[in-house]
């Protein structure tokens, strides 16, 4: 099986992305993929609560294919967000939690401990547009949270810096690294299984952003054992958020 | 038949590289530049590629990294003469002056080679990034526009664009010059092959990828998948390259 664990839904002009659930599980089944793991755009960058309520009538229509990511625009909203992350788990089925932090406005502050506690109680996976010092700072205070580092480091806020991402999900046995990215470094897989296992390596195209061909090629066109290729394609996504 | 614009030989000094051959990943006509050029010494690098050459002269294509003749403790005593790396065997030019220490727009010896490859219809291969990282050096976008708006009929590779921002400036370029080309490696946008080849036609988009410090596979199949018909993909893999390379002659 294989899940897509990072994919974007709903509108934004800033990247350019119009897209419905229709026409994402349209290219998931193109790419093969069995569920694909989606968050709103409207949740992640504006307000939270329309964006997750767009995302819950997209899981209605493909309640076989999309997995519900909540999403916060910001993890500064106190009681507020935390009472939204208990509607996505209880109302909407949601699986996880995305949350995403830029240089100017670092999530690795103690507003998110609270979430980051709560994901905890939910027992919720958390995928984090972070950078690996960000992401030590939330579990050296959360050790118990499932954090997922989207990209891995090889987004801009990292510099690519994708060695450092290894060095982080080294020091902390629930920090995770997502695969999404431009960046397609040889020895990239190689080396996160050879430094981590395959246990700890997620599998995420970030489409309609990226193209999904060459991300799924840089993960199968290794030369990694295909038992471990199934934990990173799938298998440890479906683990984490409770549904293997 | 795959020939890809922009591929590497030498060592990657930021992270292990692993050993792979081009043929593994489907890439039969590598057009090569050594890394020496980019980090120790552009000569130095030239002379690395010409060794390579010599042991696959079927398959290997030799591009020739330019860079200052002046050092700090030197000034420059010498001019590019292109024609000459021609006669060595070069089939295209290579400029990185974010890892050279010149600016483009600045320094007069890249109008010198601007206008020799117009004269001599040497192919230049002018890179954003080297690769899709953003740990490595970039060049500002406004000099490479700039740089082609000064002399749009050189015949240009522009390699490294991946952004919107990026691809939508050289594609207005596509559109205003034939000597105009776009080189795939890091352009990682979804759709973006098909969006390039609607807006733009295909005959000026050139595989590359950046390969062996990029993934040569991954790189490939975003072509191989790309929703273009089967000429437009033909074109940009190998047919495009080979008619601005003259790799039909000697």
């Amino acid at each position: 099986m294989i899940v897509d664990a990072h994919v974007h839904i709903g509108k934004s002009t800033r990247l350019q992305i119009d897209v419905d659930g229709e026409h994402l599980v349209r290219v998931a089944d193109e790419m093969g993929f069995d569920k694909i793991c989606c968050t709103d755009l409207t949740a992640l960058f504006y307000d939270m609560h329309e964006g997750n309520e767009l995302l819950f009538r997209e899981m209605k229509q493909f309640p076989d294919r999309i997995i519900g990511y909540a999403s916060l625009h910001s993890t500064r909203f106190g009681t507020e967000a935390l009472d939204e992350l208990d509607r996505c788990a209880n109302d909407y089925g949601m699986r996880g939690l995305k949350i995403y932090s830029t240089p100017q406005m670092s999530i690795a502050e103690p507003a998110t401990i609270p979430i980051l506690e709560k994901t905890v109680e939910l027992d919720f996976p958390i995928l984090a547009h972070a950078t690996p010092h960000e992401c030590e700072y939330l579990m050296a205070a959360v050790p118990e949270c499932k954090l997922m580092m989207a990209h891995a480091a090889a987004q801009p806020f990292a510099q690519g810096d994708w060695n450092r991402a290894i060095m982080a999900a080294k020091r902390f046995p629930n920090l995770y690294l997502e695969t999404a990215s431009s960046t397609i470094d040889s020895g990239f897989l190689e080396t996160c299984v050879r430094e981590l296992g395959p246990e700890k390596i997620i599998f995420g195209t970030d489409i309609p952003l990226l193209d999904p061909y060459f991300q799924l090629s840089k993960i199968r066109e290794t030369n990694i054992e295909p038992d471990q290729l199934g934990k990173i394609l799938g298998g440890n996504i479906l683990r984490l958020m409770g549904l293997a | 038949m795959v020939v890809d614009v922009n591929a590497f030989i030498g060592k990657w000094p930021y992270w292990p590289v692993p050993h792979s051959k081009f043929s593994q990943w489907g890439v039969d006509r590598p057009c090569i530049c050594s890394t020496r050029s980019l980090f120790v010494h552009w000569e130095d690098g030239n002379r690395e590629v010409e060794a390579a050459i010599k042991q696959h002269p079927a398959s290997l294509v030799p591009f020739a990294c330019l860079g200052t003749f002046e050092t700090s403790h030197r000034a420059a005593d010498r001019t590019h003469d292109l024609k000459a790396y021609r006669e060595r065997g070069f089939r295209g030019i290579r400029l990185y002056p974010q890892h050279h220490s010149y600016h483009l727009l600045f320094e007069p010896f890249i109008d010198e080679i601007c206008e020799q490859a117009r004269v001599l219809n040497l192919p230049v291969l002018l890179s954003l990034r080297a690769i899709m990282n953003w740990g490595v050096p970039a060049l500002d976008l406004h000099d490479m526009l700039g740089i082609v708006e000064r002399h749009p009929r050189t015949p240009w590779i522009l390699s490294g664009v991946n952004y919107l921002q990026e691809i939508r400036s050289v594609q207005v370029l596509l559109r205003r010059y034939p000597s105009v080309h776009l080189e795939t490696s890091c352009v990682m946008g979804y759709e973006a092959i098909q969006k390039a080849v609607t807006e733009c036609g295909y005959e000026q988009i050139l595989f590359g990828s950046a390969a062996p410090i990029q993934h040569g596979r991954a790189n490939l199949e975003k072509i191989l998948h790309a929703r273009v018909n089967d000429l437009a993909r033909e074109a940009i893999l190998f047919g495009n390259a080979t008619r601005l390379l003259g790799l039909g002659s000697k």
